[in-house]
Protein backbone atom coordinates (compact mmCIF):
# COMPACT_ATOMS: atom_id res chain seq x y z
CA UNK A 1 0.00 0.00 0.00
CA UNK A 2 3.06 2.25 0.24
CA UNK A 3 2.84 3.13 -3.43
CA UNK A 4 -0.96 3.13 -3.64
CA UNK A 5 -1.44 5.67 -0.87
CA UNK A 6 1.38 7.95 -1.94
CA UNK A 7 0.20 7.97 -5.51
CA UNK A 8 -3.26 9.03 -4.41
CA UNK A 9 -1.71 11.70 -2.20
CA UNK A 10 0.25 13.04 -5.15
CA UNK A 11 -2.52 12.95 -7.76
CA UNK A 12 -5.33 14.22 -5.57
CA UNK A 13 -7.31 15.77 -8.40
CA UNK A 14 -7.27 12.64 -10.52
CA UNK A 15 -8.37 10.34 -7.74
CA UNK A 16 -10.92 12.81 -6.40
CA UNK A 17 -12.54 12.82 -9.80
CA UNK A 18 -12.82 9.05 -9.74
CA UNK A 19 -14.23 9.18 -6.22
CA UNK A 20 -16.85 11.72 -7.29
CA UNK A 21 -17.97 9.56 -10.19
CA UNK A 22 -18.02 6.45 -8.04
CA UNK A 23 -19.85 8.38 -5.38
CA UNK A 24 -22.57 9.45 -7.77
CA UNK A 25 -23.00 5.97 -9.17
CA UNK A 26 -23.01 4.27 -5.78
CA UNK A 27 -25.42 6.88 -4.43
CA UNK A 28 -27.73 6.17 -7.32
CA UNK A 29 -27.40 2.44 -6.72
CA UNK A 30 -28.29 2.81 -3.06
CA UNK A 31 -31.04 5.27 -3.72
CA UNK A 32 -32.74 3.27 -6.45
CA UNK A 33 -32.38 0.15 -4.33
CA UNK A 34 -34.03 1.94 -1.45
CA UNK A 35 -36.81 3.18 -3.69
CA UNK A 36 -37.35 -0.26 -5.16
CA UNK A 37 -37.54 -1.77 -1.70
CA UNK A 38 -39.78 1.04 -0.52
CA UNK A 39 -42.05 0.72 -3.49
CA UNK A 40 -42.22 -3.03 -3.04
CA UNK A 41 -43.07 -2.58 0.60
CA UNK A 42 -45.69 0.04 -0.12
CA UNK A 43 -47.14 -2.30 -2.68
CA UNK A 44 -47.38 -5.60 -0.88
CA UNK A 45 -46.67 -5.00 2.79
CA UNK A 46 -49.95 -6.64 3.78
CA UNK A 47 -48.87 -9.94 2.25
CA UNK A 48 -45.24 -9.59 3.28
CA UNK A 49 -46.22 -9.02 6.90
CA UNK A 50 -48.49 -12.04 7.05
CA UNK A 51 -47.15 -14.77 9.28
CA UNK A 52 -47.86 -17.35 6.55
CA UNK A 53 -45.07 -18.85 4.49
CA UNK A 54 -47.23 -20.69 1.95
CA UNK A 55 -50.55 -20.05 0.28
CA UNK A 56 -52.96 -22.53 -1.19
CA UNK A 57 -54.56 -21.21 -4.36
CA UNK A 58 -56.81 -22.79 -6.92
CA UNK A 59 -54.85 -24.74 -9.48
CA UNK A 60 -55.93 -22.77 -12.55
CA UNK A 61 -55.69 -19.37 -10.83
CA UNK A 62 -52.16 -18.71 -12.06
CA UNK A 63 -50.99 -17.89 -8.51
CA UNK A 64 -53.21 -14.79 -8.47
CA UNK A 65 -55.18 -14.44 -5.24
CA UNK A 66 -58.25 -12.85 -6.76
CA UNK A 67 -58.64 -15.44 -9.47
CA UNK A 68 -58.66 -18.26 -6.98
CA UNK A 69 -61.78 -19.57 -5.27
CA UNK A 70 -61.74 -22.09 -2.48
CA UNK A 71 -64.48 -23.48 -0.33
CA UNK A 72 -64.94 -24.20 3.35
CA UNK A 73 -64.38 -27.89 2.65
CA UNK A 74 -60.89 -27.19 1.40
CA UNK A 75 -60.13 -25.02 4.41
CA UNK A 76 -61.04 -27.77 6.82
CA UNK A 77 -59.02 -30.27 4.79
CA UNK A 78 -55.99 -27.96 4.94
CA UNK A 79 -56.52 -27.46 8.66
CA UNK A 80 -56.55 -31.19 9.23
CA UNK A 81 -52.97 -31.33 7.98
CA UNK A 82 -51.51 -28.00 9.01
CA UNK A 83 -53.32 -27.64 12.30
CA UNK A 84 -56.16 -25.38 13.30
CA UNK A 85 -54.06 -22.26 13.87
CA UNK A 86 -51.73 -22.71 10.91
CA UNK A 87 -54.27 -22.42 8.14
CA UNK A 88 -56.45 -19.39 7.70
CA UNK A 89 -58.82 -18.36 4.99
CA UNK A 90 -58.36 -15.09 3.17
CA UNK A 91 -60.80 -13.37 0.87
CA UNK A 92 -59.66 -10.43 -1.23
CA UNK A 93 -61.91 -7.84 -2.77
CA UNK A 94 -60.74 -4.66 -4.42
CA UNK A 95 -63.15 -1.81 -4.25
CA UNK A 96 -63.63 1.90 -3.88
CA UNK A 97 -64.89 3.52 -0.71
CA UNK A 98 -66.27 6.92 0.10
CA UNK A 99 -65.83 8.47 3.49
CA UNK A 100 -68.70 10.50 4.78
CA UNK A 101 -67.00 13.20 6.75
CA UNK A 102 -63.96 13.49 4.56
CA UNK A 103 -65.70 13.86 1.25
CA UNK A 104 -63.05 11.64 -0.24
CA UNK A 105 -62.89 8.55 -2.39
CA UNK A 106 -60.19 5.96 -2.06
CA UNK A 107 -59.33 2.65 -3.64
CA UNK A 108 -58.97 -0.02 -1.03
CA UNK A 109 -58.65 -3.76 -0.81
CA UNK A 110 -60.95 -5.62 1.55
CA UNK A 111 -59.33 -8.53 3.34
CA UNK A 112 -61.88 -10.82 4.92
CA UNK A 113 -60.18 -12.88 7.59
CA UNK A 114 -60.97 -14.95 10.63
CA UNK A 115 -60.41 -12.48 13.47
CA UNK A 116 -59.25 -15.33 15.73
CA UNK A 117 -56.89 -16.78 13.16
CA UNK A 118 -53.31 -15.97 12.37
CA UNK A 119 -54.23 -13.35 9.77
CA UNK A 120 -56.08 -11.19 12.26
CA UNK A 121 -54.80 -7.59 11.97
CA UNK A 122 -52.54 -6.23 14.71
CA UNK A 123 -54.29 -3.02 15.60
CA UNK A 124 -52.04 -0.08 16.44
CA UNK A 125 -54.70 2.56 17.00
CA UNK A 126 -58.28 2.20 18.21
CA UNK A 127 -59.79 -1.18 18.87
CA UNK A 128 -59.92 -4.41 16.96
CA UNK A 129 -62.98 -6.27 15.81
CA UNK A 130 -64.17 -9.76 16.57
CA UNK A 131 -65.87 -12.38 14.47
CA UNK A 132 -69.19 -11.29 15.90
CA UNK A 133 -69.10 -7.53 15.39
CA UNK A 134 -71.00 -6.38 12.40
CA UNK A 135 -70.35 -3.29 10.32
CA UNK A 136 -66.94 -2.54 11.82
CA UNK A 137 -63.55 -2.63 10.09
CA UNK A 138 -59.87 -2.21 10.81
CA UNK A 139 -58.13 -0.17 8.13
CA UNK A 140 -54.56 0.58 7.09
CA UNK A 141 -53.37 3.86 8.56
CA UNK A 142 -52.70 5.17 5.06
CA UNK A 143 -56.43 5.84 4.85
CA UNK A 144 -55.84 8.58 7.39
CA UNK A 145 -54.30 10.59 4.58
CA UNK A 146 -57.69 10.55 2.86
CA UNK A 147 -59.26 12.05 5.96
CA UNK A 148 -60.61 8.85 7.47
CA UNK A 149 -60.35 8.77 11.27
CA UNK A 150 -61.35 6.28 13.94
CA UNK A 151 -65.10 6.35 14.14
CA UNK A 152 -65.56 7.52 10.54
CA UNK A 153 -68.06 5.77 8.42
CA UNK A 154 -66.89 4.44 5.06
CA UNK A 155 -69.14 3.19 2.33
CA UNK A 156 -68.24 0.43 -0.07
CA UNK A 157 -69.37 1.70 -3.47
CA UNK A 158 -69.79 -1.73 -5.05
CA UNK A 159 -72.02 -3.31 -2.40
CA UNK A 160 -73.44 -0.16 -0.87
CA UNK A 161 -72.58 -1.41 2.65
CA UNK A 162 -71.34 1.06 5.22
CA UNK A 163 -68.73 0.31 7.86
CA UNK A 164 -67.43 2.08 10.90
CA UNK A 165 -63.62 2.30 11.25
CA UNK A 166 -62.83 0.79 14.62
CA UNK A 167 -59.06 0.83 14.43
CA UNK A 168 -55.98 1.26 12.31
CA UNK A 169 -53.10 -1.05 11.44
CA UNK A 170 -49.72 -0.03 10.06
CA UNK A 171 -47.99 -1.19 6.88
CA UNK A 172 -50.83 -3.08 5.30
CA UNK A 173 -50.96 -2.44 1.58
CA UNK A 174 -52.01 -4.65 -1.22
CA UNK A 175 -51.33 -3.60 -4.80
CA UNK A 176 -50.59 -0.07 -3.56
CA UNK A 177 -54.01 0.26 -1.96
CA UNK A 178 -54.68 0.37 1.79
CA UNK A 179 -56.14 -2.83 3.17
CA UNK A 180 -59.44 -2.79 5.04
CA UNK A 181 -59.96 -5.82 7.27
CA UNK A 182 -63.47 -7.14 7.71
CA UNK A 183 -64.68 -10.27 9.44
CA UNK A 184 -66.36 -13.20 7.75
CA UNK A 185 -69.81 -12.07 8.77
CA UNK A 186 -69.47 -8.80 6.87
CA UNK A 187 -67.82 -10.68 4.01
CA UNK A 188 -70.95 -12.79 3.57
CA UNK A 189 -73.05 -9.63 3.67
CA UNK A 190 -70.84 -8.09 1.03
CA UNK A 191 -71.13 -11.12 -1.23
CA UNK A 192 -74.90 -10.98 -0.92
CA UNK A 193 -74.64 -7.31 -1.73
CA UNK A 194 -73.26 -8.34 -5.08
CA UNK A 195 -76.51 -10.11 -5.77
CA UNK A 196 -75.53 -13.63 -4.93
CA UNK A 197 -77.90 -15.73 -2.99
CA UNK A 198 -77.02 -16.62 0.56
CA UNK A 199 -76.31 -20.16 -0.43
CA UNK A 200 -73.81 -19.23 -3.08
CA UNK A 201 -72.00 -16.93 -0.74
CA UNK A 202 -71.74 -19.76 1.70
CA UNK A 203 -70.31 -22.01 -0.97
CA UNK A 204 -67.64 -19.64 -2.22
CA UNK A 205 -66.37 -17.90 0.84
CA UNK A 206 -62.63 -17.59 0.28
CA UNK A 207 -59.97 -16.81 -2.30
CA UNK A 208 -56.95 -18.45 -0.76
CA UNK A 209 -55.80 -20.25 2.34
CA UNK A 210 -52.77 -18.86 4.12
CA UNK A 211 -50.61 -21.60 5.56
CA UNK A 212 -47.84 -21.75 8.11
CA UNK A 213 -46.40 -25.16 7.35
CA UNK A 214 -43.17 -27.00 6.79
CA UNK A 215 -42.07 -27.79 3.26
CA UNK A 216 -42.83 -31.46 3.89
CA UNK A 217 -46.49 -30.66 4.45
CA UNK A 218 -46.73 -28.84 1.13
CA UNK A 219 -47.09 -32.02 -0.90
CA UNK A 220 -49.52 -33.52 1.63
CA UNK A 221 -51.84 -30.59 1.21
CA UNK A 222 -51.50 -30.51 -2.57
CA UNK A 223 -52.36 -34.18 -2.66
CA UNK A 224 -55.27 -34.05 -0.27
CA UNK A 225 -56.93 -30.95 -1.66
CA UNK A 226 -56.73 -32.01 -5.29
CA UNK A 227 -57.42 -28.83 -7.19
CA UNK A 228 -55.11 -26.50 -5.28
CA UNK A 229 -51.58 -25.44 -5.77
CA UNK A 230 -49.45 -24.47 -2.79
CA UNK A 231 -47.19 -21.53 -3.57
CA UNK A 232 -44.57 -19.79 -1.49
CA UNK A 233 -44.99 -16.30 -0.11
CA UNK A 234 -42.47 -15.06 -2.69
CA UNK A 235 -44.51 -16.51 -5.55
CA UNK A 236 -47.64 -15.04 -4.09
CA UNK A 237 -46.08 -11.60 -3.88
CA UNK A 238 -44.74 -11.83 -7.40
CA UNK A 239 -48.25 -12.45 -8.73
CA UNK A 240 -49.78 -9.43 -7.07
CA UNK A 241 -50.87 -7.14 -9.92
CA UNK A 242 -48.15 -4.67 -10.88
CA UNK A 243 -45.54 -6.01 -8.50
CA UNK A 244 -43.28 -7.83 -10.94
CA UNK A 245 -43.47 -5.15 -13.61
CA UNK A 246 -42.52 -2.49 -11.09
CA UNK A 247 -39.72 -4.41 -9.47
CA UNK A 248 -38.24 -5.77 -12.67
CA UNK A 249 -37.78 -2.35 -14.24
CA UNK A 250 -36.14 -1.05 -11.08
CA UNK A 251 -34.01 -4.15 -10.84
CA UNK A 252 -32.86 -3.61 -14.40
CA UNK A 253 -31.79 -0.07 -13.49
CA UNK A 254 -29.86 -1.32 -10.51
CA UNK A 255 -28.13 -4.03 -12.51
CA UNK A 256 -27.14 -1.48 -15.13
CA UNK A 257 -25.81 0.85 -12.47
CA UNK A 258 -23.62 -1.93 -11.12
CA UNK A 259 -22.31 -2.67 -14.58
CA UNK A 260 -21.71 1.03 -15.25
CA UNK A 261 -19.87 1.41 -11.95
CA UNK A 262 -17.63 -1.51 -12.80
CA UNK A 263 -16.96 -0.20 -16.31
CA UNK A 264 -16.27 3.39 -15.29
CA UNK A 265 -13.77 2.24 -12.74
CA UNK A 266 -12.27 -0.35 -15.06
CA UNK A 267 -11.79 2.12 -17.89
CA UNK A 268 -10.43 4.84 -15.64
CA UNK A 269 -7.92 2.52 -14.08
CA UNK A 270 -7.02 0.93 -17.35
CA UNK A 271 -6.18 4.31 -18.86
CA UNK A 272 -4.16 5.29 -15.81
CA UNK A 273 -2.38 1.96 -15.91
CA UNK A 274 -1.50 2.33 -19.57
CA UNK A 275 -0.10 5.77 -18.83
CA UNK A 276 2.10 4.24 -16.18
CA UNK A 277 3.38 1.32 -18.24
CA UNK A 278 6.98 2.51 -18.16
CA UNK A 279 6.76 3.13 -14.43
CA UNK A 280 5.65 -0.43 -13.89
CA UNK A 281 8.58 -1.59 -16.04
CA UNK A 282 10.96 0.38 -13.82
CA UNK A 283 9.36 -0.95 -10.67
CA UNK A 284 9.67 -4.50 -11.89
CA UNK A 285 13.28 -3.98 -12.96
CA UNK A 286 14.07 -2.66 -9.51
CA UNK A 287 12.79 -5.88 -8.06
CA UNK A 288 9.14 -5.18 -7.18
CA UNK A 289 7.13 -8.37 -7.09
CA UNK A 290 4.05 -8.65 -9.30
CA UNK A 291 1.93 -9.52 -6.28
CA UNK A 292 2.95 -6.23 -4.70
CA UNK A 293 1.95 -4.27 -7.80
CA UNK A 294 -1.32 -6.15 -8.13
CA UNK A 295 -2.15 -5.45 -4.52
CA UNK A 296 -1.27 -1.83 -5.12
CA UNK A 297 -3.81 -1.50 -7.95
CA UNK A 298 -6.48 -3.51 -6.14
CA UNK A 299 -5.80 -1.57 -2.96
CA UNK A 300 -6.41 1.71 -4.72
CA UNK A 301 -9.69 0.46 -6.15
CA UNK A 302 -10.70 -0.84 -2.74
CA UNK A 303 -9.94 2.48 -1.06
CA UNK A 304 -11.77 4.45 -3.74
CA UNK A 305 -14.87 2.27 -3.78
CA UNK A 306 -15.15 2.02 0.00
CA UNK A 307 -14.59 5.74 0.44
CA UNK A 308 -17.20 6.64 -2.15
CA UNK A 309 -19.63 4.11 -0.67
CA UNK A 310 -19.19 5.58 2.79
CA UNK A 311 -19.99 9.08 1.56
CA UNK A 312 -22.91 7.92 -0.54
CA UNK A 313 -24.36 6.01 2.43
CA UNK A 314 -24.32 9.26 4.39
CA UNK A 315 -25.90 11.03 1.44
CA UNK A 316 -28.56 8.36 1.15
CA UNK A 317 -29.50 8.60 4.81
CA UNK A 318 -29.53 12.38 4.60
CA UNK A 319 -31.72 12.24 1.52
CA UNK A 320 -34.01 9.74 3.19
CA UNK A 321 -34.67 12.12 6.06
CA UNK A 322 -35.55 14.86 3.61
CA UNK A 323 -37.90 12.72 1.56
CA UNK A 324 -41.64 13.31 1.81
CA UNK A 325 -43.63 10.45 3.34
CA UNK A 326 -45.50 9.87 0.12
CA UNK A 327 -42.21 8.76 -1.48
CA UNK A 328 -41.68 5.25 -0.26
CA UNK A 329 -38.09 4.52 0.67
CA UNK A 330 -36.81 1.58 2.61
CA UNK A 331 -33.28 0.34 3.10
CA UNK A 332 -32.63 -2.37 5.66
CA UNK A 333 -29.17 -3.17 6.99
CA UNK A 334 -29.12 -6.44 5.10
CA UNK A 335 -29.91 -4.79 1.77
CA UNK A 336 -27.27 -2.11 2.40
CA UNK A 337 -24.66 -4.73 3.21
CA UNK A 338 -25.49 -6.77 0.13
CA UNK A 339 -25.50 -3.71 -2.13
CA UNK A 340 -22.20 -2.45 -0.76
CA UNK A 341 -20.55 -5.83 -1.09
CA UNK A 342 -21.79 -6.16 -4.66
CA UNK A 343 -20.55 -2.68 -5.47
CA UNK A 344 -17.08 -3.31 -4.08
CA UNK A 345 -17.06 -6.71 -5.76
CA UNK A 346 -17.92 -5.23 -9.14
CA UNK A 347 -15.27 -2.54 -8.71
CA UNK A 348 -12.64 -5.13 -7.92
CA UNK A 349 -13.75 -7.14 -10.92
CA UNK A 350 -13.21 -4.04 -13.05
CA UNK A 351 -9.75 -3.53 -11.61
CA UNK A 352 -8.67 -6.99 -12.68
CA UNK A 353 -8.29 -5.74 -16.27
CA UNK A 354 -5.69 -3.30 -15.04
CA UNK A 355 -3.97 -5.95 -12.98
CA UNK A 356 -3.78 -8.15 -16.07
CA UNK A 357 -2.26 -5.24 -17.96
CA UNK A 358 0.33 -4.68 -15.25
CA UNK A 359 1.18 -8.36 -15.31
CA UNK A 360 1.96 -8.11 -19.01
CA UNK A 361 4.42 -5.23 -18.55
CA UNK A 362 7.94 -6.54 -19.03
CA UNK A 363 10.73 -5.30 -16.80
CA UNK A 364 12.80 -5.12 -20.00
CA UNK A 365 10.87 -2.01 -20.96
CA UNK A 366 12.85 -0.11 -18.36
CA UNK A 367 16.10 -0.43 -20.30
CA UNK A 368 16.95 1.74 -23.27
CA UNK A 369 14.04 4.07 -22.73
CA UNK A 370 14.42 7.80 -22.81
CA UNK A 371 11.84 10.04 -21.23
CA UNK A 372 9.77 9.32 -18.19
CA UNK B 1 40.50 -12.96 -4.43
CA UNK B 2 36.84 -12.52 -3.66
CA UNK B 3 34.22 -13.66 -6.13
CA UNK B 4 33.64 -11.49 -9.14
CA UNK B 5 30.66 -9.19 -8.79
CA UNK B 6 29.63 -9.95 -12.34
CA UNK B 7 30.79 -12.77 -14.53
CA UNK B 8 29.42 -13.38 -17.99
CA UNK B 9 30.53 -16.53 -19.77
CA UNK B 10 29.92 -17.22 -23.44
CA UNK B 11 26.69 -15.25 -23.35
CA UNK B 12 24.83 -15.37 -26.66
CA UNK B 13 21.55 -13.71 -27.45
CA UNK B 14 19.81 -14.18 -30.76
CA UNK B 15 16.47 -12.81 -31.89
CA UNK B 16 14.29 -14.65 -34.39
CA UNK B 17 15.27 -17.96 -35.88
CA UNK B 18 16.31 -19.57 -39.15
CA UNK B 19 17.73 -17.28 -41.82
CA UNK B 20 16.32 -14.17 -40.22
CA UNK B 21 18.12 -14.83 -36.93
CA UNK B 22 20.03 -11.89 -35.60
CA UNK B 23 22.85 -12.42 -33.15
CA UNK B 24 23.11 -9.46 -30.82
CA UNK B 25 25.48 -10.92 -28.24
CA UNK B 26 27.93 -13.46 -29.54
CA UNK B 27 29.68 -15.56 -26.90
CA UNK B 28 30.38 -12.49 -24.86
CA UNK B 29 32.69 -12.73 -21.84
CA UNK B 30 33.05 -10.17 -19.09
CA UNK B 31 34.25 -10.19 -15.50
CA UNK B 32 33.84 -7.23 -13.20
CA UNK B 33 35.51 -7.39 -9.80
CA UNK B 34 35.01 -5.52 -6.59
CA UNK B 35 35.94 -1.85 -6.80
CA UNK B 36 35.81 -1.79 -10.58
CA UNK B 37 33.86 0.65 -12.68
CA UNK B 38 33.47 -0.61 -16.22
CA UNK B 39 32.12 1.36 -19.15
CA UNK B 40 30.56 -0.22 -22.23
CA UNK B 41 30.48 1.98 -25.30
CA UNK B 42 28.68 1.49 -28.51
CA UNK B 43 26.57 3.32 -31.03
CA UNK B 44 22.83 2.91 -30.77
CA UNK B 45 21.68 -0.41 -32.13
CA UNK B 46 24.89 -2.15 -31.16
CA UNK B 47 23.14 -4.24 -28.53
CA UNK B 48 23.95 -2.20 -25.45
CA UNK B 49 20.43 -2.50 -24.11
CA UNK B 50 20.41 -6.25 -24.69
CA UNK B 51 23.78 -6.54 -22.98
CA UNK B 52 22.54 -4.59 -19.97
CA UNK B 53 19.26 -6.51 -19.82
CA UNK B 54 21.08 -9.82 -19.81
CA UNK B 55 23.67 -8.74 -17.24
CA UNK B 56 20.93 -7.17 -15.12
CA UNK B 57 18.86 -10.36 -14.91
CA UNK B 58 16.02 -8.85 -16.92
CA UNK B 59 16.53 -11.12 -19.89
CA UNK B 60 17.53 -14.74 -19.98
CA UNK B 61 20.10 -15.10 -22.78
CA UNK B 62 19.77 -17.74 -25.48
CA UNK B 63 22.88 -19.46 -24.15
CA UNK B 64 25.74 -18.83 -21.80
CA UNK B 65 25.92 -18.35 -18.06
CA UNK B 66 25.84 -15.22 -15.96
CA UNK B 67 26.89 -14.99 -12.32
CA UNK B 68 25.97 -12.07 -10.10
CA UNK B 69 28.03 -12.01 -6.91
CA UNK B 70 28.79 -15.66 -7.52
CA UNK B 71 25.15 -16.69 -8.02
CA UNK B 72 24.29 -18.27 -11.38
CA UNK B 73 21.21 -16.79 -13.05
CA UNK B 74 20.17 -19.80 -15.10
CA UNK B 75 17.57 -22.11 -13.58
CA UNK B 76 16.06 -19.23 -11.65
CA UNK B 77 12.39 -18.54 -12.22
CA UNK B 78 10.87 -15.12 -12.67
CA UNK B 79 10.21 -14.40 -9.03
CA UNK B 80 13.66 -15.58 -7.99
CA UNK B 81 15.17 -13.22 -10.55
CA UNK B 82 13.01 -10.40 -9.21
CA UNK B 83 14.27 -11.11 -5.71
CA UNK B 84 17.85 -11.21 -6.96
CA UNK B 85 17.45 -7.89 -8.76
CA UNK B 86 16.10 -6.37 -5.58
CA UNK B 87 18.97 -7.48 -3.36
CA UNK B 88 22.01 -7.77 -5.61
CA UNK B 89 21.52 -5.25 -8.37
CA UNK B 90 21.10 -1.52 -8.41
CA UNK B 91 19.71 0.06 -11.55
CA UNK B 92 20.12 3.54 -12.93
CA UNK B 93 17.97 4.29 -15.90
CA UNK B 94 18.03 6.87 -18.60
CA UNK B 95 16.59 10.17 -17.37
CA UNK B 96 16.55 8.86 -13.80
CA UNK B 97 13.03 7.36 -13.95
CA UNK B 98 12.09 8.30 -10.46
CA UNK B 99 8.51 7.63 -9.47
CA UNK B 100 6.71 10.95 -9.90
CA UNK B 101 4.54 10.51 -6.85
CA UNK B 102 7.23 9.75 -4.30
CA UNK B 103 9.25 12.41 -2.53
CA UNK B 104 13.03 12.08 -2.76
CA UNK B 105 13.44 10.30 0.54
CA UNK B 106 10.49 8.00 -0.17
CA UNK B 107 12.11 6.87 -3.41
CA UNK B 108 14.82 5.35 -1.25
CA UNK B 109 12.54 4.14 1.52
CA UNK B 110 10.44 2.31 -1.04
CA UNK B 111 13.25 0.03 -2.22
CA UNK B 112 14.27 -0.49 1.40
CA UNK B 113 10.70 -1.51 2.16
CA UNK B 114 10.72 -4.00 -0.69
CA UNK B 115 13.90 -5.48 0.75
CA UNK B 116 12.17 -5.57 4.16
CA UNK B 117 14.70 -3.34 5.86
CA UNK B 118 13.59 -2.02 9.23
CA UNK B 119 12.30 1.55 9.16
CA UNK B 120 15.11 2.78 11.36
CA UNK B 121 17.78 1.14 9.26
CA UNK B 122 16.16 2.47 6.08
CA UNK B 123 16.00 6.02 7.42
CA UNK B 124 19.64 5.92 8.46
CA UNK B 125 20.80 4.52 5.18
CA UNK B 126 18.76 6.97 3.11
CA UNK B 127 19.93 10.00 5.06
CA UNK B 128 23.51 8.78 4.79
CA UNK B 129 23.25 8.40 1.02
CA UNK B 130 21.32 11.61 0.45
CA UNK B 131 23.78 13.61 2.51
CA UNK B 132 26.74 12.11 0.70
CA UNK B 133 25.19 12.91 -2.65
CA UNK B 134 24.35 16.40 -1.45
CA UNK B 135 20.59 16.29 -1.96
CA UNK B 136 19.57 15.92 1.67
CA UNK B 137 18.05 19.40 1.62
CA UNK B 138 15.74 18.27 -1.17
CA UNK B 139 14.51 15.10 0.55
CA UNK B 140 10.93 16.32 0.80
CA UNK B 141 10.61 17.43 -2.79
CA UNK B 142 8.84 15.60 -5.57
CA UNK B 143 11.01 14.70 -8.59
CA UNK B 144 9.21 17.28 -10.73
CA UNK B 145 10.84 19.99 -8.59
CA UNK B 146 14.37 18.66 -9.18
CA UNK B 147 16.84 19.42 -11.92
CA UNK B 148 18.09 16.65 -14.19
CA UNK B 149 21.34 16.35 -12.28
CA UNK B 150 19.58 16.20 -8.95
CA UNK B 151 17.26 13.50 -10.26
CA UNK B 152 20.19 11.37 -11.34
CA UNK B 153 21.78 11.83 -7.93
CA UNK B 154 18.59 10.53 -6.33
CA UNK B 155 18.73 7.66 -8.80
CA UNK B 156 22.29 6.87 -7.71
CA UNK B 157 21.21 6.91 -4.08
CA UNK B 158 18.22 4.69 -4.87
CA UNK B 159 20.42 2.25 -6.75
CA UNK B 160 22.82 1.90 -3.81
CA UNK B 161 20.09 1.82 -1.16
CA UNK B 162 19.90 -1.94 -0.72
CA UNK B 163 23.70 -2.35 -0.82
CA UNK B 164 23.67 -4.26 -4.08
CA UNK B 165 26.70 -6.17 -5.30
CA UNK B 166 26.72 -4.32 -8.58
CA UNK B 167 25.21 -1.25 -10.17
CA UNK B 168 24.07 -1.11 -13.77
CA UNK B 169 23.69 2.32 -15.31
CA UNK B 170 21.86 2.74 -18.59
CA UNK B 171 23.03 5.95 -20.24
CA UNK B 172 22.97 7.86 -16.96
CA UNK B 173 24.21 11.03 -18.61
CA UNK B 174 21.93 11.02 -21.64
CA UNK B 175 19.63 13.78 -20.47
CA UNK B 176 22.31 15.92 -18.83
CA UNK B 177 24.70 18.56 -20.11
CA UNK B 178 28.38 17.80 -20.18
CA UNK B 179 29.46 19.12 -16.81
CA UNK B 180 26.45 17.69 -14.95
CA UNK B 181 26.96 14.39 -16.74
CA UNK B 182 30.59 14.25 -15.63
CA UNK B 183 29.51 15.04 -12.09
CA UNK B 184 27.09 12.12 -12.07
CA UNK B 185 29.64 9.69 -13.43
CA UNK B 186 32.18 10.87 -10.86
CA UNK B 187 29.65 10.21 -8.12
CA UNK B 188 29.02 6.69 -9.37
CA UNK B 189 32.78 6.11 -9.36
CA UNK B 190 33.05 7.51 -5.82
CA UNK B 191 30.35 5.18 -4.57
CA UNK B 192 31.99 2.18 -6.19
CA UNK B 193 35.20 2.95 -4.35
CA UNK B 194 33.66 3.83 -1.00
CA UNK B 195 31.14 0.98 -0.90
CA UNK B 196 33.58 -1.56 -2.28
CA UNK B 197 31.12 -2.60 -4.97
CA UNK B 198 31.21 -2.68 -8.76
CA UNK B 199 29.45 -0.80 -11.52
CA UNK B 200 28.83 -1.22 -15.22
CA UNK B 201 27.84 1.82 -17.24
CA UNK B 202 26.48 1.66 -20.73
CA UNK B 203 26.92 4.88 -22.67
CA UNK B 204 27.55 6.31 -26.09
CA UNK B 205 29.30 9.38 -24.75
CA UNK B 206 33.07 8.95 -24.93
CA UNK B 207 33.73 12.02 -22.84
CA UNK B 208 32.46 10.37 -19.68
CA UNK B 209 35.14 7.75 -19.26
CA UNK B 210 37.63 9.58 -17.04
CA UNK B 211 36.82 7.62 -13.87
CA UNK B 212 36.28 4.22 -15.42
CA UNK B 213 38.76 1.44 -14.68
CA UNK B 214 38.11 -0.30 -17.95
CA UNK B 215 36.39 0.70 -21.15
CA UNK B 216 34.89 -1.74 -23.65
CA UNK B 217 33.41 -1.28 -27.07
CA UNK B 218 30.48 -3.49 -27.95
CA UNK B 219 31.20 -4.62 -31.49
CA UNK B 220 29.53 -7.47 -33.37
CA UNK B 221 28.21 -8.91 -30.16
CA UNK B 222 31.50 -9.07 -28.27
CA UNK B 223 33.28 -6.66 -25.97
CA UNK B 224 36.57 -5.25 -27.17
CA UNK B 225 38.74 -3.61 -24.56
CA UNK B 226 40.22 -0.25 -25.43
Amino acid sequence: MFLALREMRHSKARYSLIIVIMLLVSFLVLFVTGLARGLAYANISAVENMPANYYAVQKDADHAFRRSQLSAAELSAARSIAGEQNAASLAVQMSTITADQADAKADVTFFAVDMNGMLAPKVTQGTGITNETQGSVVADSKLEESGVTIGSTIKDQASGLTFKVAGFVDDNSYSHTPVVYINTLDWKAMRQGFGQSGKDAEAVPYNVIALKISSAQVSDITEKLGNVEVITQKQAIASIPGYSAEQNSLLMMIVFLFVIAAFVLAVFFYVITIQKTSQFGILKAMGTKMSYLAWSVVGQVLILSVASLAVSLLLTFGMNMGLPDSMPFQLEGQTILLTCMLFVGMSLLGSLISVARVARVDALEAIGRAGA
Amino acid sequence: MSTAKLMMKQVTQTYGDGDGAMTVLNQLDLTVNEGEFVAVLGPSGSGKSTFLSAAGALLTPTSGEIFIDGEPLSHKDKSELTELRLRKIGFMFQSAQLLPYLKVEEQLLYVAKLAKLSTKEAKERSSYLLKRLEIWERRNHYPEKLSGGQKQRVAIARAWMNKPAILFADEPTASLDFSRGREVVRMIADEVTSEGKAAVMVTHDERMLEWCNRVYHLQDGVLVEQ
